[in-house]
């Protein structure tokens, strides 16, 4: 169950992995090292056999049926096209990266800083709490039309909607970790006579860092997916809009490519993040 | 909690609320974020407006439809891959990582798949699926570990089989973390359906919205993506209370 809720996006406070549940999940670093030595293919087969599985499955599908090559390019084409034309892609990749980056790195800043204030003022908190739970059940990726509509058809739009994807998450769940301290911590720090700022600064704060780490994870795959899909609406550069000048124009390899490019950023920050959480876990939970 | 506390957090979730509320009239009346950005009292005159009432109405029901449907299939394909798992424990690592791989995939670049793949009113559906299929999968597979030993221990010594011990003791187990992915996957159903219908879906709320971005049609586009928000609300709020429900007769 503890898995279950820091994997989707409920706040983890009530059930974090204790030591136990967390070693017989994840076996030992240097098993796992041996394991992979004693046998390569299958350590990997294990692994990985669902990446296979979609190029496979795609390979196949595109053979069998024998789709027009126009219309669904067969995995091998897609891998060509991005050999032999690299330069068209690089420059609409980093676009698309960069906004998503900033707007998360932003996002999140302003969230775990807004959560630091109203653990301060609880008045703060009582009205933000509601509010952001509110937000954070509002599909924003579809309130992008919105958002361009209002500050028009600019980066800097992408960059306000990426900032608030990663914002309210970030927000709901640091001030849970705020508050979720270990019994009794409290009462120590007060019998030791601590300062109000030295139990933020040494109590609250560390024991935010798990769900700092949830929310990263969460937020990451939604900021790129929010940049991609304002970039497809408003057309102004990055990857989005390779997507929808290319489908318009019929031209699907493009825009095939574009899609793996943009799939395999998403889940190698995706991967990034999860493994940062774990760490983290392991070093901040108690 | 205590009445006291519930009592404070109720009035302060009001404020807040009503904060929201009176800012968002606020720009809308004096303009500080320009024409685009209509007061809320517009927004809600236009919507609950009877001369749009069947616009409205006919794009909620086709986005409802497909976002239901697709929530519908995802759980259950959701439901099988995580049952298949708890059977053939060899596939699991794989599968964990294979379903997070696609959860991390950005649903918009499935567009031009599912348009090849299906019929362009079949998109919404696809794409809904698609989001509802993770949380459901995380939750059910969590739920079905959830057992206690002591459990697992007895099963194991009156020699009952995999598929025994997964229909009488991993199922009943999992019922809560189950209701709890649905509550999630509720509202991305309907997100993605949205989504999906950007592609070129005849009809829908996703439609509505685009359609009155690109012709500046300011009202009823802030007034369709209230609309998306509330339909997100209400799925969200009928599936947490068939969680609570399910908590507390299973407890």
């Amino acid at each position: 169950m503890s898995q279950a809720i820091s994997e989707l996006q409920v706040p983890i406070t009530a059930t974090r992995p204790t030591a136990e549940t967390r070693a017989s999940s994840r076996p030992h670093l240097a098993r796992r090292v041996a394991e992979a030595m004693w046998n390569p293919a299958r350590w990997f087969a294990r692994r990985y056999w669902g990446v296979f599985a979609i190029v496979g499955g795609w390979h196949t599908y595109v053979t069998v049926m024998d789709v027009n090559r126009i219309v669904m390019p067969s995995p091998g084409s897609v891998f060509t096209e991005l050999a032999t034309n690299p330069g068209r892609y690089v420059e609409p990749s980093i676009s698309t990266i960069t906004v998503a980056i900033v707007g998360l790195v932003g996002g999140m800043t302003m969230g775990a800083a807004f959560a630091s204030l109203s653990w301060f003022a609880r008045a703060l908190n009582g009205l933000l709490t509601p509010v952001a739970v509110i937000l954070r059940s509002v599909p924003i990726v579809a309130m992008v039309p919105v958002l361009a509509r209002v500050f028009g058809y600019e980066q800097r739009t992408i960059l306000l909607i990426t900032i608030a994807i990663s914002f309210f998450p970030t927000f709901v769940f640091v001030s849970s970790g705020l508050r979720s301290t270990p019994a009794g911590s409290e009462d120590l720090f007060a019998v030791l006579g601590a300062r109000r700022l030295t139990l933020f600064a040494r109590l609250a704060l560390p024991s935010a860092v798990p769900n700092a780490l949830v929310a990263l994870r969460l937020s990451a795959a939604d900021c790129i997916l929010a940049a991609l899909v304002a970039e497809f609406l408003m057309g102004t550069r990055g990857l989005g809009h390779v997507f929808q000048d290319t489908i318009g124009d019929l031209d699907m390899l493009t825009a095939w490519t574009a899609a793996v490019i943009a799939t395999t950023f998403s889940v190698m920050l995706f991967l990034l993040t999860r493994r940062l959480e774990r760490a983290g876990q392991g070093r901040w939970s108690i | 909690m205590t009445t006291e506390t519930r009592r404070t957090g109720l009035a302060y979730g009001t404020l807040g609320v009503a904060v929201l509320g009176v800012t968002w009239e606020a720009v809308g009346r004096t303009e500080v974020l320009g024409s685009t950005f209509p007061p809320a009292s517009d927004v809600i005159a236009y919507l609950v407006d009877p001369a749009y009432r069947s616009l409205f109405g006919r794009a909620v029901a086709a986005t409802f439809w497909s976002a239901g449907r697709g929530f519908v299939a995802g759980s259950l394909v959701a439901m099988f891959l995580a049952a298949l798992a708890a059977l053939l424990p060899v596939l699991k690592d794989g599968m964990d990582r294979f379903v997070a791989s696609i959860h991390a995939v950005p649903l918009i670049a499935l567009g031009p798949l599912f348009i090849v793949l299906m019929s362009r009113s079949g998109t919404p559906t696809a794409i809904a699926a698609l989001a509802a299929f993770f949380p459901v999968y995380v939750a059910t597979a969590a739920g079905f570990d959830d057992t206690t030993a002591s459990h697992r221990d007895m099963f194991a010594v009156m020699g009952s089989g995999r598929w025994v011990r997964l229909r009488h003791l991993q199922l009943p187990a999992a019922l809560p973390a189950f209701a709890d992915g649905l509550r999630l996957a509720a509202p991305a159903s309907v997100l993605g359906a949205i989504l999906g219908e950007w592609f070129g879906a005849p009809r829908g709320i996703g439609i509505l919205i685009v359609s009155s971005m690109q012709n500046f049609q300011i009202d009823q586009l802030w007034a369709s993506a209230m609309l998306a928000a509330l339909i997100s609300l209400f799925a969200f709020a009928v599936f947490g209370a068939f969680e609570r429900l399910v908590v507390a007769r299973t407890r």
